[in-house]
């Protein structure tokens, strides 16, 4: 599994009984307003294509797990939030979720199966994160754009979702279908992902799975 | 009714100019804002000819202070700012690439315009719309939808302006001010490169499209999104219109 140094995310590995690999950390400090240049000077560019190219030439396995999450944010409207905090949030993070599913389709054996795990505000809770739905998104894109290109080797390639961090305490109605949400890495989404990296699914690939209670439809 | 005052960000050629095209001629102020001064200006004086108000302002989408300074041009000259159009995308977008081998120095370009350059333009013109109860519309694609295997840092770009809309049509709704998104297929000379790039694109593209054919920037797009900028779409946000004849299978 390649995920961000977070606790949460090493219980998950750990509940799937999965080998953990650390992304990359952010290179923006969090009290920098602009950070724009920290997260794409040169330095941390090539040091994510190195880190790339050192978690790809690993031995091969028959599924690789991938959660690259930012520190956590508070929810901040997007017209009040700074260059450095959004390079922080979405920028940067873009850039790393590239480069982890880059060495995880490397390091999937053929007929294999990648997860990405994702942060996703649900859409009625996604005021103030508009970064996090961003990014959200975006990974959405790469899992399809990733099953198109690795299809052809019979790897498949989806996601779950869960708002595990960014689920609102009081939250518009209607509320969840089941009284649980949002869930817990240990929890739902680590069903989830054994779900998708488990038999019976063969012809399942460029899905996303929200493991959020009943909080998204789509 | 005063007609409408718009900024419409990348505009100086391809959908940007047929959106431009379309608002110009139902006598809307249109202010193009671009990088290119000759191709810019050469589009203002073509929605004057359409019987709107041309403007053209310089402006790299990626820089913050570029993006301020081309709005206050806007609203110190037209008095105001109704509708903004987020259309300027990286050069590099056509260029196909296999996930794997996209260098991260380049993954910067398409962030820069699209996303740090949303962000910018988030920012310098959200008060303004607030004045005016105004609108937004994000060009997005059904790339963004998909995924493509040899274009994927162009298909999650376009992905993530459409969840940061889904956030904005949130936040800002309380306060008067709409977002949507557009993802067309129209005939442009970014899609002309890609089809250059790879042949059997646009077989491919052309092969599931109901309708037949390209879009047309001005005919077919531009209405769309003059639709969304205007009072009719009035009860319309946080949505995207699929501007391209049926061809992806979202329904």
């Amino acid at each position: 599994m390649f995920a961000s140094d977070l606790e949460g995310l090493t219980m998950l590995a750990e509940s799937l009984g999965a080998d953990l690999v650390i992304t990359p950390q952010c290179p923006v400090a969090n009290d920098d307003p602009s950070g724009v240049a920290d997260a794409w000077s040169t330095a941390s560019t090539s040091a994510l294509d190195s880190w790339r190219a050192r978690a790809a030439s690993g031995a091969s396995a028959s599924s690789v797990i991938v959660a690259v999450w930012p520190n956590e944010h508070a929810a901040l409207p997007l017209a009040e939030m700074s260059s450095g905090e959004f390079a922080r949030r979405l920028e940067w993070p873009f850039a790393a979720w590239y480069a982890a599913l880059g060495a995880a389709s490397s390091r999937c054996a053929d007929g294999g199966a990648i997860v990405a795990v994702i942060e996703r505000p649900p859409p009625l809770d996604a005021a103030g994160w508009a970064t996090e739905s961003g990014l959200a998104d975006a990974v959405e894109a790469m899992v399809r754009s990733l099953a198109r290109s690795e299809g052809h080797r019979g790897v498949r390639v989806n996601a779950v979702t869960t708002p595990t961090r960014v689920a609102p305490s009081d939250p518009i109605a209607p509320l969840p279908s089941l009284s649980t949400f949002p869930g817990r890495l240990d929890g739902e989404v680590s069903d989830a992902v054994t779900m998708l990296i488990g038999p019976g699914i063969s012809g399942i690939t460029g899905t996303v799975v929200h493991a959020d209670c009943g909080r998204s439809w789509r | 009714m005063t007609p409408p005052v718009i900024l419409i960000t990348g505009a100086s050629g391809g959908v940007g100019r047929g959106i431009a095209h379309a608002c110009g001629t139902s006598g809307w102020t249109v202010w193009i804002a671009a990088r290119r001064r000759l191709e810019g200006e050469q589009v203002a004086s073509e929605v004057t000819a359409a019987g709107g108000e041309g403007h053209f302002v310089i402006c790299d989408a990626s820089d913050a202070d570029d993006v301020e300074r081309a709005v206050q041009e806007v609203v110190a000259t037209s008095g105001r700012l109704d509708g903004v159009v987020l259309n300027a995308t990286s050069g590099s977008s056509p260029k196909p690439v296999v996930f794997i081998d996209v260098a991260m120095a380049d993954v910067e370009d398409h962030v820069a315009v699209s996303l740090r350059g949303m962000h910018h333009l988030v920012r310098s013109t959200h008060e303004h719309l607030r004045a005016t109860q105004g609108s937004m519309v994000v060009l997005t694609s059904e790339a963004g939808f998909e995924g493509k295997a040899k274009l994927s840092v162009y298909a999650a770009i376009k992905a993530a302006q459409r969840g940061i809309v889904r956030s904005l049509a949130r936040e800002w709704g309380p306060e008067g001010i709409r977002i949507n998104c557009v993802a067309p297929l129209a005939s442009t000379p970014a899609m002309e490169r890609a089809f250059e790039m790879d042949p059997a694109m646009a077989a491919r593209v052309l092969g599931r499209n109901p309708l037949g054919r390209m879009g047309d920037p001005a005919t077919d797009v531009g209405p769309i999104v003059r639709f969304l900028l205007s009072s009719d779409a009035r009860y319309l946000t946080g949505n995207t219109l699929m501007a391209d004849g049926g061809s992806c299978p979202i329904s």
